[in-house]
């Protein structure tokens, strides 16, 4: 098949970090080809949920990352001609002992003074917050300016928006080999013909690393399996995000005061109003290989953690669970960096749960990039080469 | 009775007419219609309407080269409640 095309840019993968950086890379007039392996947001993306955080973010870089990509979003409701089903009412964490409520006072204190709109909640407010939370909790904290997103809904907002610019989209279309000619030009052999470019960009998320290998490129990114429940709209549970402070504790990978079991699977709970009034209830967190089934010893446990929280929930009815891959990197950073070993190639993977929360602000950095624009944040802790040789094999 | 107004997912509430047009607007998989439409995706899990889903998304006369594949199934079989799924009832 005499098929070949040229483009300045290729995106690879049509989740929601690789159509961020079509849309925003077409916006700025870049000349930009995305290629999907199936269709647009058919792995993580559709397989999460919409959270766009701040609040489980570390205080910093990270969190002020996330602020940025936040304002972004907000702005795109304005800019996107498909609905995303948008909200910005905030998010609360919850602490279960004594022990939890001084952690999260050191959280809001670290949050504040990186310029966060962050409080401290105590029991009065919990109960203010949804009448179904437990009784025994000992408060929490909020973030003001968290929001909530259809991820899927969004990578198809973004995708259409990136058209609109002149971006092409070929989803079905399977990148089977990646190599430089003598020209110094990128050569794509797909799936549906040989495509070429200038320049590249790796979004394949947990799938990046296959990608790399093409390139013998070592990347540091392992699949981390989590579990969502979807659960039946009955009655409004809460109107807005809800965790258990011990999710913290889980990802970034310290002790919490839970049975084997639940610390096992990195079961915490994370609860969602959804647009459709449905929510979901996650998560966990297991290193499983490219393995996506249900596990249901995992989801049972879910669902105790849930009935821990909001035991008034017992009666309400489960209606489909999932589970998904989150492409997990050792410092809980997204790479969203150029590659100096191989000139012209760049990541935008790695973002583990935080996908959702960071693809505007990735989009934008790597579009940043590739014109030579000054980065709207520091890139630095970003870089794919702060990894050590040791990390990258 | 308009052929249009016919409601495919009861759940949902989402007709016949909104299925066909996004199916032809995206020239979607069943899946995709799925997402974009809801249909399918409330209370009885697309038990009634995944056949009719099915069918309207590759009815297409789309251009491109899709696969066609139905809509999955995802787990629990049925709605369960969440004391039976996690509860000290186990």
């Amino acid at each position: 098949m005499a098929n070949n095309r040229h483009c300045d840019v290729i995106v690879i993968g049509g989740g929601i970090v690789g159509s961020a950086i079509a849309y925003y890379c077409s916006k700025s007039e870049l000349d930009i080809t995305l290629l999907e392996k199936k269709e647009l947001a058919s792995g993580t993306s559709s397989k999460c949920d919409g959270n766009i955080l701040a609040v489980d973010k570390d205080p910093g870089f990270d969190s002020q990352m996330s602020l940025k990509s936040q304002n972004l979003v907000h702005k795109l409701k304005e800019e996107l001609e498909i609905p995303f089903d948008y909200r910005n009412p905030g998010s609360v964490l919850v602490c279960e002992n004594e022990l939890e409520m001084e952690a999260a006072q050191r959280w809001v204190d670290q949050q504040q003074e990186a310029g966060l709109d962050f409080r401290m909640l105590d029991r009065e407010d919990l109960r203010n917050e949804s009448s179904y939370l437990a009784d025994d909790l000992f408060g929490g904290l909020e973030c003001r300016t968290d929001s909530i997103v259809n991820p899927y809904m969004l990578t198809y907002a973004m995708g259409q928006g990136a058209k609109k610019f002149g971006a092409k989209i070929h989803t079905h279309t399977e990148v089977k080999n990646l190599y430089k000619n003598q020209k110094k030009i990128f050569v794509l052999e797909t799936n549906h013909g040989t495509f070429t470019a200038n320049k590249v960009v790796n979004a394949c998320g947990a799938w990046a690393p296959y990608i790399g290998e093409m390139l013998d490129i070592n990347i540091p990114i392992k699949p981390r399996k989590g579990h969502v429940i979807v659960a039946s709209r009955q009655k409004p549970v809460a109107s807005r995000n809800v965790m258990e402070f011990g999710y913290l504790i889980s990802k970034f990978g310290g002790e919490r005061q839970v049975d084997p079991i639940t610390e096992k699977y990195g079961a915490a709970l994370v609860f969602e109003p959804t647009e459709s009034q449905n929510f979901l209830v996650g998560s966990s967190r297991q290193f499983n290989g490219y393995d996506t089934k249900v596990d249901h010893d995992v989801v049972k446990h879910i669902a105790k953690r849930a009935v821990r929280f909001f035991p008034k929930i017992r009666d309400m009815t489960v209606i489909r669970t999932y589970a998904g891959l989150r492409p997990w990197t050792i410092d809980h950073l997204p790479i969203i960096s150029h590659v100096e070993e191989a000139p012209g190639f760049y990541i935008a993977a790695g973002h583990e749960g935080d996908g959702i929360s960071l693809a505007a602000i990735t989009g934008k950095v790597i579009e940043e990039m590739i014109n030579g624009f000054e980065t709207s944040i520091p890139t630095e802790p970003l870089r794919y080469d702060r990894f050590s040789m040791e990390e990258r094999v | 009775m308009n052929k249009d107004e016919l409601i495919i997912c009861r759940c949902e509430e989402v007709n016949y007419q909104t299925l066909r047009d996004t199916a032809h607007k995206y020239q979607c998989t069943s899946r995709e219609l799925k997402l974009r439409t809801r249909a399918g995706m409330g209370y009885c899990g697309g038990r009634s309407c995944r056949l009719m889903v099915d069918k309207i998304a590759n009815s297409n006369e789309g251009e491109q080269d899709l696969t066609y594949i139905s809509l999955k199934y995802q787990p629990p079989v049925r709605p369960i409640k969440f004391e039976d799924l996690g509860g000290d009832k186990n």
